[in-house]
């Protein structure tokens, strides 16, 4: 257990406060998921805590050449190199800082050592009533090689404020770079808060994303999350709705080929009456790819007039991919709609030979129907500067030259 | 108007809460019971009594062994007191085990029991053609048209007869599908099932007539451990019932049964249960636990089909299951789950493709009423081999009363790339557009609700045998009473 070894004599090296301790000892209890845990019954960590990682060092400088070759050019940029805020914007009503540590609800194993470990991160505080017009894009860069760090953000939007992000977290050298990463976003009520995360980081990164949303009455959330790079990706992202009237919004894009492996899981629990959820999944296999989802929605007791959907369709596009998907409800309200659907298949064969005896070739014609099936996910983003990089890099991926834009 | 609805609602689900369970009474015929306890001379003492062969005890204390090392599984969504397994009584048989010639030498008690139960023995045998093997506490009483079936080479006998005068079938077959180290309750079994039924449809026969086994827990405090083998011979066709009724008691009783279908090339197993153990009071107290392991295999060009109506039991925790092997098999099931006052429900299917072109159909209808809780738990994988294999699934859940539950665990595991599988699941509570529409047109509110649920379980409905779906729409009729016309 090459990593927890690591883990345990780096918190030595800290001094941790009695808090801090308690959760890190309980980190220790359970120690990292295994199979053996619902909740990571298809997705193994054994192979990277295996590894030998370094435990929060400190990387190297860069050079800006490399921040304009991964941003998405927005006007308002948020850059941190290893968790350390190195640009950010004046946006009126907008309270930029880097990290100051804030307590969480979430006490499962790997946020309890996130909770303990980490001391990088950003703190972002939307003052009531502010409505920002332009995306915010933060850029998360890592320097550091074969190393494992935890970061830890909060965004904070105050009542009747409206605010949008795109979030990349990008590894600048080919080590394998293991990140755990949290972001919590407390909306309070009449907000609208959309977070777009773009995940195309190099082929031997590793990433656990959680994301923890707790939305207060008439607020509205949504969170799209691309994967396209990357190693292994585990996202989790929780919403909680804690008022009435809430809409939670999910859309979800994943394409993956090679040894790539994406677990998305989401959960959304329905506290309070009169609220929503949709959610749409859409993954592309190709190569020996694997994808995981799992999808929970929790309607609480006397909370009805809930309206929730769930839908996770996948592409086998290759003789080695494979998927496990496990979509759930549980329902303690009878007053409520709640649906799931599932599929798994291939691309419609009838289709592709229609296009191909109209004298389209084969690998365009399926990057044509595959950019079919993930755009009902994709129009669903509002910024029109992610749907592009989605559809770009979908191309990239499917090696085709086209422009889905057209 | 909507008060009224609503005065009406009310008024139904509390007749819906306060329905009695109606085949609670108890008949006393003296019993030959061993003392309650579970060693290894229970196992030695089980297998004496039933006068059973060396390998037959070896395979009962390896079980028992296993069982000693395994952990009760607590993963379903259900909560319960874990019954304490050295309370229950393993060997109970009703100690005047008689050997009919007919019918007419019955136990006139067993015999008004039976007719209490609506399953009179002699108007089935003229009118419906079926024939009844009757497990009363685990030792079979009455076999009918054992001749008739013999005549064509079907076996159809209780599973200590075919131990004794079939042994090669059994040695070969039992535990190849559910070994007894499947489960904690496989293994529980395989150490002391004392009775079930064996059935064997030779090569190319089909059966002509429905085989029918009713279970019936009698004695107070024993455990039922039945334990059924079925096995269709290639190209053979058998439709197989199971019904279950038991009386009422106050302490919890568990049954712990497994069911292993065995269908050859091109055979066709149809196996259809209706159950009905007592649920308990509406307060939760009493009821059966029934933790039950039902597997079937289904080789080239097979075809395993489940039908089950689920009414009764305190605890159900069941999931018949297919194994499709051979290329071009077929795994159905098709579930009602109805669970009510304090009922807990955790059941569903698993659907293994391991052959080419295997098709598999999940249709799951779970209603859940007063405090219950329904569950669905199934699992679809399509191993690598199993080319251009396809999945539907279909579970929905019905909501009567705001105090229940209805949860849907879903897991698919997809390793081919040919193949398709989809899965959808729904919750929701009748619509009161769907009761409008029908007061509209003069049907009363009750009538209505009958309607909408005998429509939404028509799916599964449709598959039972005839002589069963009269019953299960009695039982439904029963469970619901009030919402079910």
């Amino acid at each position: 257990m090459g990593l927890i070894n690591n883990i345990k004599s780096y918190s030595e090296t800290l001094n941790l406060s009695a808090e801090k301790k308690g959760l890190f000892n309980s980190f220790l209890q359970n120690g990292f998921p295994t199979i053996k845990d619902e909740d990571w019954k298809y997705t193994s960590l054994k192979k990277i805590i295996a590894e030998d990682f370094s435990i929060e060092k400190t990387g190297n400088d860069i050079d800006t050449s490399a921040i304009s070759k991964h941003s998405l050019s927005f006007k308002n940029q948020l850059i941190f190199v290893d968790g350390k805020l190195i640009s950010s914007p004046q946006i009126k009503g907008v309270t930029i800082s880097a990290y100051a540590d804030f307590e969480s609800r979430n006490n499962d194993a790997i946020m309890n050592l996130n909770a303990s470990l980490c001391n990088n991160g950003f703190n972002i505080s939307v003052a009531k009533n502010t409505v920002v017009e332009q995306v915010i894009e933060i850029l998360f860069f890592t320097t550091t090689e074969n190393n494992f760090s935890q970061y830890r953000n909060q965004i904070i939007v105050g009542e009747n404020s409206e605010i949008k992000f795109v979030e990349k977290i990008q590894n600048l050298n080919n080590s394998t770079a293991f990140v755990n990463y949290f972001t919590q976003i407390n909306c309070d009520k009449n907000t609208n808060v959309e977070f777009n995360k773009i995940q195309n980081n190099t082929s031997n990164s590793i990433l656990i994303d959680n994301v923890d949303i707790y939305q207060k009455d008439n607020s509205t959330c949504d969170v799209n999350t691309l994967i396209f790079g990357g190693n292994f990706t585990r996202n989790n992202l929780n919403f909680e709705q804690n008022g009435n009237n809430c809409e939670s919004n999910m859309n979800g894009v994943s394409v993956l080929d090679d040894n790539q492996f994406a677990d998305n899981h989401t959960f959304v629990d329905h506290k309070s009456a009169h609220c929503r959820s949709n959610e749409m999944y859409k993954g592309v296999y190709l190569g020996k790819s694997k994808g995981v989802f799992n999808g929970k929605i929790m309607v609480r007791p006397d909370a009805q007039k809930i309206d929730a959907f769930q839908s996770n369709n996948n592409l086998l596009l290759s003789e080695d991919s494979t998927i496990d998907s496990k979509p759930q409800l549980e329902i303690y309200a009878d007053d409520v709609k709640c649906s799931h659907g599932c599929t798994i298949g291939q691309l419609d064969e009838d289709a592709l030979f229609y296009m191909r005896s109209r004298g389209i070739g084969v690998e365009e014609a399926k990057a044509v129907l595959t950019y079919a099936f993930a755009s009902e996910a994709i129009d669903n983003i509002s910024v029109s500067e992610v749907r592009l990089v989605a559809q770009k890099l979908l191309a990239d991926k499917l090696n085709v030259d086209l422009d889905f834009s057209l | 108007m909507s008060e009224k609805r609503q005065q009406s609602e009310d008024k139904l689900l509390e007749k819906v809460t306060t329905t009695e369970y109606k085949y609670g009474f108890t008949t006393n015929i003296e019993s030959d019971t061993i003392p309650k306890g579970l060693s290894e001379d229970v196992v030695r003492i089980i297998s004496a009594k039933k006068n059973e062969p060396e390998w037959m005890l070896e395979y009962r204390l390896k079980a028992y062994r296993a069982w000693l090392e395994m952990e009760e599984p607590n993963w379903a969504n259900i909560n319960y007191t874990k019954p304490n397994y050295q309370e229950i009584i393993y060997y109970s048989a009703p100690k005047q085990k008689p050997v009919l010639d007919s019918l007419d030498d019955l136990d006139p008690e067993m015999k008004a029991m039976f007719d209490k139960l609506g399953i009179s023995i002699g108007e089935q045998n003229k009118l419906a053609n079926v024939a009844v093997d009757i497990v009363m506490d685990s030792v079979s009483v009455a076999t009918s048209f054992k001749e008739k079936l013999g005549d064509l080479g079907i076996i159809f006998c209780p599973i200590s007869d075919a131990i004794q005068d079939h042994p090669e079938l059994v040695q070969k077959y039992l535990g190849s599908i559910v070994p007894a180290r499947d489960n904690f309750f496989s293994a529980l079994n395989a150490a002391v099932f004392s009775d079930g039924s064996f059935c064997y449809i030779p090569k190319g026969v089909k059966c002509p007539m429905e085989l029918s086994t009713y279970f019936r827990i009698n004695e107070a405090g024993t455990g039922q451990f039945e334990r059924t083998l079925l096995i269709a011979d290639e190209g053979s066709q058998v439709s197989y019932l199971e019904g279950c009724t038991a009386p009422m008691r106050d302490e919890n009783q568990l049954h712990a049964a497994v069911v292993e279908l065995i269908a050859m090339d091109d055979a066709n197993i149809k196996y259809s249960t209706v159950q009905n153990w007592y649920p308990g009071n509406a307060e939760g107290v009493g009821g059966v636990f029934n933790f039950v392991t039902k597997r079937g295999i289904c080789y080239k060009n097979a075809k395993i089909s489940w039908t089950q109506v689920e009414t009764g039991s305190a605890i159900t925790w069941k999931y018949p299951s297919c194994i499709l092997k051979g290329d071009n098999s077929i795994g159905e099931f098709f579930s009602v789950a109805v669970t009510n006052n304090m009922q807990q429900n955790d059941t569903g299917t698993k659907m293994i493709h391991l052959g080419k072109n295997t098709k598999s159909t999940i249709i799951a209808k779970g209603i859940s009423a007063g405090k219950s809780e329904g569950n669905y738990r199934g699992l679809v994988r399509i191993s690598k081999g199993a080319t251009n294999s396809r999945n539907f699934s279909q579970c929905d859940s019905l909501l009567m009363g705001d105090k229940c539950g209805a949860h849907t665990f879903p897991y698919i595991e997809v390793k081919n790339n040919s193949s398709k599988v989809e899965h959808e699941a729904t919750t929701s509570k009748i619509g009161e557009d769907q009761i409008f529409y029908c007061n509209q047109r003069g049907i009363g509110t009750e009538a209505a609700i009958a309607l909408i649920v005998n429509g939404y379980c028509k799916d599964v409905l449709n598959q039972l045998p005839m002589e069963f779906a009269v019953e299960a729409q009695k039982l439904l009729e029963i469970s619901l009473e009030g919402s079910v016309g």
